[in-house]
């Protein structure tokens, strides 16, 4: 799967699940608050046949005359008596702050219910009855709703991953068709090109040929193309390539590399800036490497203006190339670092050397940055 | 009927084991004699009225003038007990004596926890 298919599916899968998410989480709080309520309405329906139980035993004791009256406490339940005036009579508790005015309520971890009585058997008015909440069932319904969301965000998750690939099917098609047409043109480039740089290099050094000025523009747009042939396949085959890692001297090679580009450097009469320390060594494939430096030096010459600068640094830390060219606008400075996208659509090129340089960073853990000022100068400085 | 004269007759003994001086003498003998259920009244003013400040305003008002209108108890009670005569003393010593009556009674003396 390309980058920018993963972005969009991610953009997606990220809108699909947090609204999704968003929405569930809402049901299954109102649903977890609804049945609490009934969990809570239960137990007060408990509170309430216990009143009533209480009341018929306060009518039985009201008719007994014995020395002592034994209180009819029942557990769970606690209870107290009120008489009219709300002074206690006596309880198997003696709670304070009581909420008159309710006939069921929650304070704290307790459930109390207010049972007004008439007639006032043995002068109660009113009875209290509070029992601490059976945290059980609301527990069960805690671990319910947390399993209810996590099955859904599972099955969410697998549907919104199908509908995903559903959604950027067409966009992966249309990228398909590309790539394929860039495969088969490239495949019909490569013998033409090696054919023409061939015998360019052979007129050079067999004849002495008077067209000098025009068999250098020929060198310049079959280098061109055969870089352009270069960095089209390593994109059509970057995934199945096999990477030969060795101790590359990265000094020697961008010599070599400023030396390929020499004839172009020449041609735009570039001022060209060197400070390359010596014998800098890095662990890399050698082709991953040309692609990286070649990028960022054709990048470098090609928007740059005529007589510009070209400032190639190269330490143990660090390489950057630095132009004297057209810039790039700063909302667009992390943009064109994507694949096919291009601040500037006045030289040529398919928008994939910034592409292809940034691939590299990230499979050798680089890092990659540009500074740029629009219309004055680009400064691009890869970290190792 | 049998039920009615056990629970006066415990509560009239009761009354005279360890009632006050004052509300014996003033009360407690008398209704010992007639066996008039004292507890049995208190109780059915305490169904009816709930605290004490209403039931003392009702007995000193019925004390103060003994009818049946003045008081709460059913009409078949005055066919089994004679209505009482009101007494000669003043409103203070009523009270007083109620307050005795009262405390002697009160259920929250007599309720305990199982």
């Amino acid at each position: 799967m390309l980058r920018s298919e993963k972005r969009s599916l991610f953009r997606f899968l990220g809108i699909y699940l947090s609204s999704t998410f968003i929405l569930f989480f809402l049901a299954t709080v109102i649903f977890y608050d609804f049945q609490k309520h009934q969990i809570i309405d239960t137990q007060n329906a408990e509170l309430s046949d216990e009143a009533e139980r209480l009341t018929q035993a306060l009518r039985q004791l009201n008719k007994t005359f014995t020395p002592s009256l034994i209180y009819p406490q029942e557990k769970p339940f606690d209870s107290a008596i009120y008489s009219l005036d709300r002074a206690y009579i006596f309880g198997s508790f003696n709670p304070k702050n009581l909420l008159w005015d309710k006939e069921y309520y929650q304070q704290g971890e307790q459930l109390f219910h207010i049972h007004p009585l008439y007639p006032y058997y043995l002068g109660v008015s009113h009875l209290v009855i509070a029992r601490t909440i059976n945290q059980e069932p609301i527990d069960n319904l805690i671990k319910m709703s947390i399993l209810f969301l996590f099955v859904a965000g599972i099955l969410f998750t697998l549907l919104g991953v199908f509908l995903g690939k559903l959604f950027i099917a067409p966009m992966k098609e249309s990228i398909e068709k590309m790539n394929r047409f860039i495969e088969d043109t490239t495949h019909e480039f490569n013998t033409p090109i090696s054919t023409i740089l061939t015998n360019i290099e052979l007129l050079d050094a067999l004849y002495d040929c008077e067209g000098k000025q025009e068999m250098k523009r020929i060198e310049i747009a079959s280098k061109t193309l055969s870089r352009l042939y270069e960095d089209l396949t390593y994109l059509k085959l970057n995934h199945n390539y096999h990477r030969q890692i060795e101790t590359l001297n990265i000094a020697q090679l961008t010599r070599e590399r400023i030396e390929y580009f020499y004839t172009l450097i020449e041609a735009k009469q570039l001022n060209l800036n060197l400070h390359i320390e010596k014998n800098i060594l890095l662990d890399m494939d050698k082709n991953d490497a040309i692609r990286m430096i070649d990028n960022l030096l054709s990048n470098a010459i090609k928007y740059n203006k005529k007589k510009g600068l070209l400032m190639v640094t190269l330490t143990q830390e660090k390489l950057s190339i630095t132009d004297s060219g057209v810039g790039i606008i700063e909302k667009n400075i992390e943009l064109i670092r994507g694949r096919f996208k291009r601040d500037n659509k006045s030289e040529g090129g398919f928008g994939i050397g910034l592409d292809i340089v940034g691939q590299v960073v990230e499979r050798y853990s680089f890092e990659f940055d540009i500074i740029s000022t629009y219309n004055k100068s680009t400064k691009v400085v890869i970290t190792w | 009927m049998v039920r009615f004269l056990v629970i006066t007759t415990v509560s009239l003994n009761l009354m005279a084991q360890s009632s006050s001086p004052l509300l014996q003498k003033n009360c407690i003998d008398c209704h010992i004699q007639q066996q008039i259920p004292s507890e049995l009244i208190y109780r059915r003013y305490l169904m009816r009225y709930s605290t004490h400040n209403e039931v003392r305003k009702r007995l000193l008002t019925y004390l103060k003038s003994p009818s049946k209108e003045t008081s709460i108890m059913p009409s078949q009670f005055f066919l089994k007990f004679p209505q009482k005569e009101a007494m000669e003393m003043n409103e203070s010593a009523l009270v007083e004596n109620i307050d005795a009556y009262l405390d002697y009674f009160d259920v929250r003396g007599k309720l305990v926890l199982p």
